[in-house]
């Protein structure tokens, strides 16, 4: 039998897990497992996002920026008495709003993505800075911190349960919508894509709205949970969150990447930050820990690309 | 003449010329010489950078690493000169290590790029990530001040040559130097060729890794050179004080007329984008706009450029292909 690519990964996951449940001092221990819990839907949901921007061969580098206006949209609803549902449809419209514009110059215009989100990084960062003044907006009230705070039934964290849903709903969209299997043709091929008969502005303008709309939800579940919001809402898991689509194995020229993928990445990044937290690591070291993984990792895919095409050549040479 | 306005770097200087004209209007303080030369002395350091960046993203690459090596190089000059003895030579000392030092940087992430294959953009965020982490782990962001900087290195940052400070003669030697390799040496013109067509550059016998590895070498001994100069305008090292001018860089290459897609560049360009960049902060600052709305207003014109330059470039190609069906 031969393991995939994911189910190797799988294992690794399972490894840092059991590894650092054997060296971080409480790293079992229910307190510190509920943090988990916790923790890992805001930045599984940003990579995500990413991951599906990485499909089509490009990057976001404004995701989390987006995030941050979204959740400045529904603090600012919630700060002046509005319901929480319309803070939420608020933080939604935000971030499919900015999603619009990056799918706009994306797609229509068609500049690279790479400068477009640096441009509208910039940009949205601006207009947080704008109208929070560089200040943080809190005190959201005890229901909606609910979101992230709060448990389903009394044991399973609520926001992991909304985590697992669109996790599932990215991957149903990937593998069995048009939209989705588009997606892929448009990472593998751009100009076979369109002569297929597919239009190609209108899949892209569509993943960046979805973009927009996980960092939304990624939003709404990091202000429930801090009960506060300021310009850099998220700011580190920019570069976590480009790591964990390519850990994922998501191919960073487009063209390939599985949900499971990533959210096998994203538990490995969060069982080592987590655990060299409790070990006492300095959290300067983890973001060093971080970049060296995603380095090292492509350097072996590298690698493990030549052997496999050497061997292709030798087996086609043979016969 | 005609010629002369069909040039790109034409219309940054018609935007100048009019900015200047209302800015002047906004603040009697704009045009005087000492206003210029400020400006032009507190963007050295973007200046030098965009120089290198403009060759990497001529060969259509990108590095956001360079605020990061330059603020690593910065902090361990400035380490350094705490065992360093107050003479002249403690500065040649720093001149040959900060360039080294970057050196070295830039030709990992060069190697990374061009022989690992790994795209550009991955690298340089995994090494922009190593290095701020170690940087804050190492200077737990602290400030570091004038206080155990060599004399000979605080009267270095202070000299002036025709009532014009050292600084600006440091940007200028890395403009005619950059100026001078891609316009009249090989490698020089192997970047330009790999930008505008990396196919053709291989057949004719360009090694092309070698010229990626170049460009990305470069840029890191050029932030070596930034990070003496950031160091020498501040006299301090302060490790988030160059915090998201990368982004700065990029939009002032392309703001210059470096086209995105590669190929294209010029050195005077690119002075020309960190100028207009330069003018407009200083303008702001002088009209007395909100800080917060000065990166909305940064943000806006990089994606209006980005996208006017793709447009542009998207005509051009159409008119192209008419050609080749009347032919």
């Amino acid at each position: 039998m031969k393991l995939t690519k994911e189910s190797i990964l799988g294992l690794i996951a399972l490894g840092t897990f059991i590894l650092m449940s054997l060296i971080a001092p409480g790293f079992l221990g229910s307190n510190n497992l509920s943090n988990f819990l916790f923790q890992l839907p805001e930045f599984g949901l940003l990579a995500l996002g990413m991951m599906v921007v990485i499909i089509t061969g490009g990057i976001d580098l404004s995701i989390t920026y987006v995030a941050a206006l979204s959740g400045v949209g529904a603090a600012l609803m919630l700060t002046n008495g509005y319901s929480i549902i319309s803070a939420i449809v608020v933080a939604i419209i935000f971030g499919v709003a900015c999603g619009a514009f990056n799918g706009f110059v994306v797609s229509k215009i068609g500049v690279p993505p790479i400068l477009v989100t640096l441009g509208t990084m910039v940009l949205f960062e601006g207009v947080i800075l704008a109208i929070t003044k560089g200040n943080s907006i809190s005190g959201f009230g005890d229901t909606y911190s609910l979101i992230g705070n709060g448990y389903y039934m009394g044991v399973v964290p609520l926001s992991i349960l909304i985590f697992i849903f669109f996790a599932i709903l990215t991957g149903v969209l990937l593998n069995k919508s048009s939209w989705g299997r588009s997606i892929y043709m448009y990472g593998n091929n751009e100009i076979a894509t369109l002569f297929s008969g597919i239009r190609n502005s209108r899949v892209l303008m569509k993943v960046y709205l979805y973009v927009g709309l996980l960092a939304a939800i990624s939003a709404i579940i990091m202000t429930s949970r801090y009960n506060s919001v300021k310009v850099d809402l998220g700011s580190s898991y920019l570069l976590q969150s480009v790591a964990a689509a390519v850990l994922g194995g998501t191919n960073i020229h487009g063209g390939y990447g599985k949900v499971i993928g990533t959210v096998y990445a994203v538990i490995i990044f969060q069982t080592l930050s987590n655990g060299l937290n409790l070990l006492g690591v300095h959290s300067a070291i983890v973001d060093v820990f971080i970049g060296g993984i995603l380095i090292l990792v492509l350097t072996l895919n590298f690698f493990s690309d030549k052997m496999k095409s050497k061997k292709e050549s030798r087996v086609s040479s043979v016969s | 003449m005609k010629s002369l306005f069909k040039q790109k770097e034409f219309s940054i200087i018609a935007i100048i010329i009019v900015l200047s004209i209302i800015l002047s209007f906004v603040s009697p303080v704009f045009l005087t010489i000492g206003n210029f030369i400020d400006i032009i002395e507190a963007n050295t350091v973007m200046g030098i950078l965009a120089i290198g960046m403009t060759l990497i993203i001529i060969t259509s690459d990108i590095d956001v690493s360079v605020a990061a090596v330059t603020t690593a190089v910065a902090v361990i000059i400035g380490s350094l000169f705490g065992y360093l003895p107050d003479s002249w030579l403690s500065l040649v000392i720093i001149f040959i290590a900060a360039p080294i030092i970057g050196l070295v940087i830039g030709s990992v992430n060069g190697f990374l790029v061009s022989k690992i294959n790994i795209p550009a953009i991955v690298v340089t965020l995994g090494i922009l990530n190593i290095i701020n982490g170690l940087v804050l782990y190492f200077t737990n962001g602290r400030y570091l001040n004038s206080t155990n900087f060599p004399e000979s290195f605080l009267a270095f940052s202070d000299f002036e040559l025709f009532g014009i400070p050292i600084l600006i003669y440091i940007l200028a030697i890395v403009a005619i130097l950059t100026w001078y390799i891609l316009k009249h040496t090989f490698i020089g013109r192997s970047v330009l060729a790999i930008g505008g067509n990396q196919q053709s550059a291989v057949r004719v016998g360009i090694d092309y890794k070698k010229v990626k590895l170049f460009v990305f070498a470069y840029m890191g001994f050029l932030c070596g050179v930034a990070a003496v100069a950031q160091t020498a305008y501040t006299t301090a090292v302060d490790p988030n004080g160059l915090l998201g001018l990368e982004l700065m860089v990029i939009a002032a290459v392309v703001l210059g007329g470096t086209n995105i897609h590669g190929g294209r560049g010029t050195v005077h360009g690119t002075l020309l984008g960190v100028l207009l960049l330069a003018i407009m902060e200083n303008g702001m600052i002088l009209a007395r706009i909100d800080t917060f709305w000065q990166k909305v207003v940064t943000g806006a014109i990089i994606v209006f450029a980005v996208s006017y330059d793709h447009i542009s470039y998207k005509r051009k190609q159409a008119k192209l292909a008419k050609i080749e069906v009347e032919v």
